[in-house]
C-alpha cells in the first residue's frame, strides 16, 4: 500500500476506516512555526484548522465600545443597547494584545471577560432579544482558503462556537463565583428561556456548517464533567447535539466536540450522542478518563487525543514515556489520532520527542511494535 | 416549634438547596430565640456536611456544593445581626489565591466558603494575584495555610515562584502550601516544594483540617 496522505489518515480514522499509521497532527493555532515544526511535518505531522463557516450580523442593537479606567484597570468596555434595556460586558486585555499573535499565552487568543454581558436576572431579556436579532450570514472564504492552502498536509473544520447551555455558563453568564449555577437554581426560568432562544437562533448556523466545504464540523465545547454534570449534559446537550448531526451528516460531515477535561463522569452520556469524534480528550493527569477506557465506551467514535500540557511541563523523557505508556493502552491504536497540542505551545524538544515516537506507529499497533519504537528511542 | 426543628429546617433547606427556605428556617428560628451560633453550627453547618458527603457519594455534583455555600450564606446573613460576642472561634488561618495570569476562581471560591464553613478565617486575595501580592499577604496575616490555584499550564510556574519567594522571605516553614487546579499533578506539586495538592475542593479542605488539628494536638 503506498504511503497515505496525512489528510487521508486523519479522514479515514476519523470515519472509522483503516490507516497505515497513526494519524498524528498539530492543531494550527496552538502551534509555533519553526525548523523543529518543519521536521515534525516532514516526518509524519499534519495539521488541523478550524475556521467559522460564517459572520454574524446583529440587527437593532446599537454597540458602542470604549476603553474605561475601573478599580484602577483599564478594561475594554462594550455597550449592547436595545430597545428593552442594555447591557455591557468589559474585557481586560494584557499589555500587547491585539498588537501581535505573540501566542504567549491565552491573552493573545481570548481576552479575559472581568464582566460577563450577564450579571443581573434583568439582564437575561435583553441578551434574548440581541440573540433574536442576530443573522448568520455564510462566508466559506476562509474555509475554502485553507483548504486550498493545505492540501494534502491535514485537514480543515468549520468553528461553531460553545452549546447554548455553555455559552451561558462559560461565556455570558460565566462561572466565576459559581455565578451559572447560582443563576440556574435561582432563575431556572430565565436561564431556561434564553437557553432555548439560542438553539433557536442557531439553526441556521448548524445548516451554514454543514454545507460549508469544511471537512469536519466542530462544536469548541470545551467540555468538563466537573463543570457540565450528568444532569446537565443530558438535558440541555445530549438534544442539541442530536440536532445538529442530523443536518451534519445528511451533508456527509463528521461532528465534532472539543472535550478537554475531565470527562469520566459523562462516559456514558457521550455514549448516547450521535458525535462522531471526541476531540482533545486529555487523558489523566489532567483528564481523568483513560483514552482505552474511551475507545471501549464509546465504539462508534473516534477520539482524537489532547496531549496534556502538564506532561510537556515535566520534559522529553516524561513526554516519551507518556506517548509509549498511550500507546499501549490503546492497542491497537485504531479509532484514534494523536493532537501535538490543543492547550499551550509544545517546546521544540517535546515536539521531536513526540514525532519520533509516532512517526513508526505503524497500524495495526502491536506491543511488539511499541517496544521497537522503545528502543529506537534509547 | 422546638430549637431542634429550627435546626432540623435549616439543615435540609441547604440540602435541598432552597435559598427562600433558609431564610424563612433562618428568620423562624431567630424570632424563636435559637442562639445564631447555633443555628450556624448546628442548623447550616450540618447541612453542608451532608451536601459534601452527597457529592463524595457522587449523587451532588459541584454546581451543588456551590448552589449549597451559597444557600447558607443566604441563611448566614439573616443571623449575622443576632450574633452575640465574638462569635466562633476561628480554627486556623488561610491565604488563598489564583496566580498571576489566571482568573479561573471556580475552584478557589468553593475551597473558600468550604473553609469557612470549617471554621477557618480565609483571606481570599482574588484572581490574578502576583507572587509579590501573596507574599506580603503571608507576612502581613500570618497565616498556617497558603492555598493556590491554577487552571492553565502556562500559569502553573507561578506557583513555584511563590514557593520560592516564600523560602526567600523565612516564611516557607511556617506555613503549609495546598495547591488545586486540573492541571496541577502530584509531580508537579513536590516538583516545586508544594505540601499537597487537592483532588477537589473538598479534599483540600479535608487536608487543611487534618493539618491544623495535628497542630492543635501538637499544641
Amino acid at each position: 500500500m503506498d504511503e497515505m496522505t496525512r489528510r487521508e489518515r486523519i479522514l479515514k480514522t476519523s470515519n472509522g476506516e483503516r490507516v497505515d499509521k497513526l494519524p498524528f497532527f498539530h492543531n494550527w493555532r496552538h502551534m509555533q512555526i519553526g525548523w523543529a515544526e518543519r521536521e515534525a511535518r516532514n516526518r509524519c505531522m499534519g495539521i488541523s484548522w478550524a475556521r467559522p463557516s460564517y459572520v454574524t450580523k446583529i440587527h437593532d442593537v446599537d454597540i458602542s465600545e470604549q476603553w474605561l479606567k475601573k478599580d484602577s484597570q483599564m478594561v475594554y468596555h462594550r455597550v449592547f443597547s436595545t430597545p428593552v434595556g442594555t447591557v455591557y460586558q468589559d474585557e481586560m486585555r494584557a499589555p500587547g494584545t491585539g498588537q501581535w499573535h505573540g501566542m504567549r499565552g491565552w491573552d493573545d487568543i481570548t481576552p479575559w471577560h472581568v464582566a460577563r454581558l450577564i450579571k443581573e436576572p434583568e439582564d437575561y431579556k435583553v441578551v434574548k432579544y440581541i440573540v433574536e436579532h442576530t443573522e448568520y450570514i455564510a462566508d466559506y472564504y476562509p474555509l475554502e482558503q485553507a483548504k486550498n492552502w493545505l492540501g494534502d498536509e491535514g485537514v480543515v473544520m468549520d468553528i461553531q462556537p460553545h452549546q447554548p447551555m455553555q455559552t451561558l455558563m462559560i461565556d455570558w453568564v460565566g462561572s466565576e463565583g459559581g455565578r451559572f449555577f447560582i443563576h440556574h437554581a435561582k432563575y431556572p426560568d430565565l436561564v431556561e428561556e434564553l437557553c432555548q432562544a439560542i438553539a433557536k437562533s442557531r439553526e441556521p448556523m448548524y445548516e451554514i456548517g454543514a454545507k460549508s466545504p469544511a471537512d469536519i464540523i466542530w462544536c469548541g465545547d470545551n467540555i468538563d464533567g466537573v463543570l457540565v454534570n450528568p444532569r446537565l449534559y443530558e438535558k440541555y446537550f445530549l438534544p442539541e447535539y442530536e440536532k445538529m448531526a442530523r443536518i451534519c451528516h445528511q451533508h456527509g460531515k463528521l461532528l465534532a466536540s472539543h472535550m478537554d477535561g475531565r470527562v469520566g463522569v459523562l462516559k456514558d452520556l457521550i455514549a448516547k450522542t450521535p458525535l462522531d469524534i471526541i476531540e482533545a480528550l486529555h487523558p489523566p493527569p489532567m483528564g481523568d478518563l483513560p483514552i482505552g477506557e474511551g475507545l471501549k465506551a464509546w465504539p462508534d467514535k473516534v477520539i482524537w487525543v489532547g496531549f496534556p500540557g502538564s506532561v510537556y511541563s515535566m520534559g522529553p523523557e516524561a513526554t516519551r514515556k507518556h506517548t509509549l505508556d498511550l500507546l499501549r493502552d490503546t492497542l491497537p491504536c485504531e479509532r484514534l489520532c494523536v493532537e501535538a497540542s490543543t492547550e499551550n505551545i509544545v517546546s521544540n524538544e517535546n515536539l521531536l520527542m513526540l514525532t519520533s515516537v509516532l512517526e513508526n506507529a505503524e497500524l495495526p499497533l502491536t506491543s511488539e511494535k511499541i517496544d521497537k519504537i522503545e528502543k529506537s528511542l534509547k | 416549634m422546638s430549637e431542634d426543628k429550627h435546626l432540623a429546617a435549616l439543615k435540609e433547606s441547604i440540602v435541598n438547596l432552597d435559598f427562600a427556605g433558609v431564610a424563612k428556617a433562618a428568620e423562624e428560628a431567630m424570632k424563636a430565640g435559637v442562639d445564631a451560633n447555633t443555628a450556624i453550627n448546628d442548623g447550616m453547618v450540618p447541612g453542608m456536611a451532608i451536601v459534601g458527603d452527597k457529592f463524595e457519594k457522587g449523587e451532588y455534583f459541584l454546581s451543588e456544593l456551590v448552589v449549597a455555600a451559597e444557600v447558607m450564606k443566604e441563611g448566614i446573613k439573616v443571623v449575622t445581626p443576632y450574633i452575640k460576642g465574638e462569635g466562633t472561634r476561628k480554627v486556623g488561618k488561610v491565604v488563598i489565591a489564583t496566580v498571576e495570569g489566571d482568573h479561573h476562581d471556580l475552584g478557589k471560591n468553593i475551597a473558600t466558603s468550604l473553609l469557612r464553613v470549617q471554621g477557618f478565617e480565609v483571606i481570599d486575595l482574588g484572581v490574578d494575584v502576583s507572587t509579590e501580592k501573596i507574599v506580603n499577604a503571608v507576612k502581613e496575616h500570618q497565616p498556617s495555610i497558603v492555598g493556590m490555584s491554577a487552571l492553565l499550564t502556562l500559569t502553573m510556574p507561578r506557583m513555584g515562584e511563590v514557593i520560592e519567594a516564600l523560602k526567600a522571605s523565612s516564611m516557607r516553614d511556617k506555613v503549609k502550601v495546598i495547591l488545586g487546579g486540573t492541571p496541577i499533578t502530584d509531580e508537579f506539586a513536590a516538583s516545586i516544594g508544594a505540601d499537597h495538592k487537592a483532588v477537589n475542593a473538598l479534599e483540600g479542605v479535608k487536608k487543611c483540617v487534618e493539618w491544623v488539628s495535628a497542630q492543635e494536638r501538637r499544641n
